[in-house]
């Protein structure tokens, strides 16, 4: 006995081991989310490209877009033109979108549209390297002088190239200096001082390339930042070089790289590109899904998510049998109320999914009393056991056709749920109760009768727990748990509470 | 908090609740296989037989409807018998006839039966209508008890009978039942039934237990229920003892009836004994069991050879109770 005790409680351990195992795999790894209602972040990102054409000329729009190869999932590209046939190729590390027409008129709109999640990016794949050399450009006069004076103070103050990039970007944003001022002939936009920095950088072979990212962040319009990025040996840094801040943050969407313009356009004039970000929500299982179709790696493989919709609806009712069955096993074990059979309650209780409790409960009580009564006034016939029981039965039919129509004409519609599953649960109920009430006689079989819709009606509720069915649902190792709750219940040998009411009598505060 | 004290004072005094009684005693020692032997009171009663354990004399079986009509040859030289479901539970479907007159039968409450109805009441049993789940089953008649007049200051109607609870053959409790207007002539507890537990040592009745109340009076006859001494109680314990050889059955619920004049004899054998016996013997049965498995462990090998002399000798050595009843009744008064 004891090493059967042992071996249960190694096989419960061993359930319980990969169940949890298996939920915080899922959970911790996959990063499945614990609820339903759980959501991540979608960026909406909206490229507007307008410009008028001139007539009756081919018309040529190209375009760079975000070559998607880190930090996010697209979950959705499209671009929406009337007319235009759309091409997409990939140039150096940049993907460019190029629109064309035979010949346009007037006024012409293109649409790019992106939807990204940060979700289940995948990792980006080590970069392929870039140049970590570049000849210095031949720079004459008064500029050559003016870099020269800048770079020897950078030099002396960086110990490397991070350093130096960042001095430099200092040193470049102090208009203060007539150096800077000289190299950046008045012009002080954000293009400009950069174009400076990258000269800077050039004379000092210090490889580095214009990246312009967009921020993923809930404002209406904005315009593509610029930043520095030069590749290390193993990493691409980024730098702002407005003030030298290192890093390209989170939000930051890498939209092409180069000193090309966004927009090349032939056969039309006048372009302007304007890009809108919004957040939207999506839930993550709907977000899996969607991902899914497009064969991407999510969390949905080999669970039920995959499988039709229509089969997981009924396995979603299938699976939480075994918790209304422990529901069931702990209300016999540890309460000690009595039911009819483990199984009973549950199937009552999906019984009561199709006609709702309410509904199900007073159905039960009736027809249970209609059948229980018929039953009585043969007893007195001294009809057999067999012959007895199918006179109620059909009795029992008798009295649910009779609600049906009754609730038909009224025009209550729960009356037509009394559907076949729950009139062959309540037929089989009504037949146990009977044998009980043979066996056992009447108050035994009315205490067993309300112990059983007390414990299908609990049985229901935990069985239609939104909550929990999504719980089981994602997460099965749910189930080992559960067996491994049961397995300790099958050697469990403590008092059941009704049995401390029982015996009460042998203690003292019972004397 | 009541329900923890309450739990707590229960282990202590070795109370056997449900579970335990089903995962340690009944799924320990019981073999499922064994079950039929004692669900079926005619394969139990042949079992006794061939063991030479008393039971009441089996007049006949009938196990089809043609058998019906032998009803009357079986009965012919028998002035009294009883009519039984051989699967019956609970006491369900029997019938006493106690007399006979002018063609009829009369029912031990006195109620004139015609051979027709008794016919009906024979091919109801048959068809399964007391049997558990509703199989068919077989009518079994056999010799009518007649209590001993020591207990008919303390019951009302029926035959009251001791339940000993054995385990590996050693009687670990007894209780007496008696009959009462509620539980209508039934011996049994969950029908209304008094249980008054008895004192394995002397077979002297203690106090009761009725709808898991403790008791002192009969609730119809207000006689006091402690004190009297069941005769043969050696021979009673004997018999119980016995019981577990016959069928292999280790945790064992013997019912015997004390007959007037033949003394006791085995009625019927349960293999999930109740525990409302605990409530009448005022003791826990895990306690009980427990000082039985103990000795069981000490002897080894041993245990199977024990003799049933040796195993009652323990049994009575072991479970006898501190005080007994002041006031002592050995013969009706």
């Amino acid at each position: 006995m004891r090493s059967v005790k042992l071996h249960a409680r190694l096989l419960a351990t061993t359930l319980l081991i990969v169940g949890i195992g298996s939920m915080a795999y899922q959970v911790l790894v996959q990063k499945v989310p614990l609820k339903e209602s759980e959501t991540d972040p979608v960026w909406v990102v909206d490229a507007q490209v307008s410009f008028t054409a001139r007539p009756n000329q081919p018309l040529k729009a190209r375009m760079f877009v975000p070559p998607l190869d880190s930090g996010f999932t697209a979950l959705n590209e499209s671009f929406i033109s009337n007319n235009y046939g759309v091409n997409v190729n990939r140039e150096n590390g940049n993907r460019l979108v190029t629109w064309s027409a035979r010949r346009g008129a007037g006024e012409e709109t293109l649409y790019y549209r992106l939807m990204l999640t940060p979700r289940f990016a995948e990792p980006a794949p080590p970069p392929e390297g870039g140049p970590q050399f570049r000849p210095s450009p031949s720079l004459q006069g008064a500029e050559r002088v003016a870099a020269d004076a800048l770079l020897a103070p950078i030099r002396q103050h960086s110990a490397d190239i991070e350093t130096f990039i960042s001095e430099t970007i200092k040193r470049v944003n102090n208009l203060e200096n007539d150096n800077v001022r000289l190299l950046l002939g008045g012009d002080l936009r954000p293009e400009n001082r950069a174009r400076v920095v990258d000269l800077l950088l050039a004379v000092a072979h210090i490889p580095a390339e214009p990246v312009h990212t967009l921020q993923l962040a809930d404002n209406k319009s904005q315009q593509p930042e610029l930043w520095l990025r030069t590749f290390n040996g193993q990493d691409w840094l980024y730098f702002n070089p407005l003030d030298g801040r290192q890093g390209l943050p989170e939000d930051r969407l890498v939209w092409w790289s180069g000193e090309k313009p966004l927009l090349t356009l032939e056969g039309g004039r006048g372009s302007r590109v304007s890009f809108s970000v919004h957040e939207n929500e999506m839930s993550a299982l709907q977000l899996a899904q969607s991902l899914k179709l497009q064969d991407r790696n999510t969390f949905i493989d080999f669970t039920f998510y995959e499988l039709p919709v229509p089969t997981q609806q009924l396995l979603k009712v299938l699976i939480m049998i075994p918790v209304g069955v422990l529901l069931v096993l702990l209300i016999r074990s540890l309460v000690g109320m009595e039911t009819l059979g483990t199984f009973t309650p549950v199937l009552i209780a999906l019984a009561f999914r199709e006609t709702q409790v309410i509904w199900g409960v007073l159905l039960f009580t009736g027809i249970t009393t209609v059948g229980l009564s018929v039953r009585s006034y043969l007893e007195h016939l001294k009809l057999q056991l067999l012959a007895r029981l199918s006179v109620v039965l059909t009795f029992v039919v008798i009295m649910m056709g009779v609600i049906t129509l009754l609730s038909y004409k009224l025009g209550l519609s729960t009356g037509l749920s009394v559907a076949l599953f729950p009139m062959v649960i309540l037929t089989m109920v009504i037949e146990r109760v009977s044998i009980v009430w043979e066996e056992r006689g009447g108050p035994q079989s009315l205490k067993v009768a309300i112990g059983t819709l007390i414990a299908a009606v609990l049985c229901h509720f935990l069985m239609v727990w939104e909550q929990l069915i999504y719980l089981v649902f994602t997460f099965p190792g749910i189930l080992l748990m559960l067996a491994a709750v049961m397995v300790v219940m099958g050697h469990y040998r403590g008092y059941r509470l009704m049995e401390l009411l029982r015996f009460r009598a042998m203690t003292e505060e019972g004397n | 908090m009541f329900g923890i004290n309450t739990w707590k004072a229960l282990r202590q005094r070795g109370v056997m609740g449900i579970n335990q009684r089903n995962g340690d005693y009944v799924l320990m020692y019981n073999d499922r296989h064994l079950y039929p032997l004692v669900d079926d009171k005619i394969r139990t009663k042949n079992l006794a037989l061939s063991a030479g354990i008393r039971v009441p004399e089996m007049y006949g079986i009938i196990d089809t409807e043609q058998g019906i009509s032998t009803l009357d040859h079986i009965v012919e030289t028998h002035g009294d018998f009883v009519i039984k479901p051989a699967q019956g539970a609970g006491g369900d479907g029997i019938m006493v006839i106690s007399d006979r007159f002018e063609g009829f039968y009369r029912s031990s409450s006195g109620r004139m039966i015609s051979p027709e109805e008794l016919e009906f009441h024979i091919s109801g049993i048959i068809s399964g209508i007391y049997s558990l789940g509703g199989h068919r089953d077989r009518a079994l008649i056999e010799y009518r008890v007649r209590s001993t007049d020591l207990f008919d200051r303390i019951s009302i109607g029926g035959v009251p009978d001791v339940r000993i609870i054995v385990l590996k053959g050693y009687p670990v409790a007894a209780m007496l039942r008696l009959p009462t207007r509620q539980s209508d002539g039934k011996a049994n507890l969950h029908q209304g039934a008094i249980g008054v537990g008895v004192d394995i040592a002397t077979g002297v009745t203690l106090s009761g237990t009725w709808h898991n109340l403790k008791i002192d009076r009969h609730p119809d006859t207000a006689h006091p229920v402690a004190g009297v001494q069941i005769p043969d109680w050696q021979e009673c314990l004997d018999l119980a003892a016995r019981c577990y050889d016959l069928t292999g059955l280790g945790y064992l619920g013997v019912d015997l009836v004390m007959d007037k004049h033949k003394g006791p004899m085995m009625l019927e054998l349960n293999a999930r004994p109740g525990l409302n016996i605990q409530i009448a013997i005022d003791d826990g049965l895990v306690r009980r069991c427990q000082i039985v498995e103990k000795h069981l462990e000490k002897l080894g090998d041993d245990a199977e050879a024990e003799p049933v002399a040796r195993r009652v000798a323990l049994s009575k050595q072991h479970f006898a109770v501190a005080r007994l009843p002041d006031q002592v009744i050995t013969t009706a008064q």
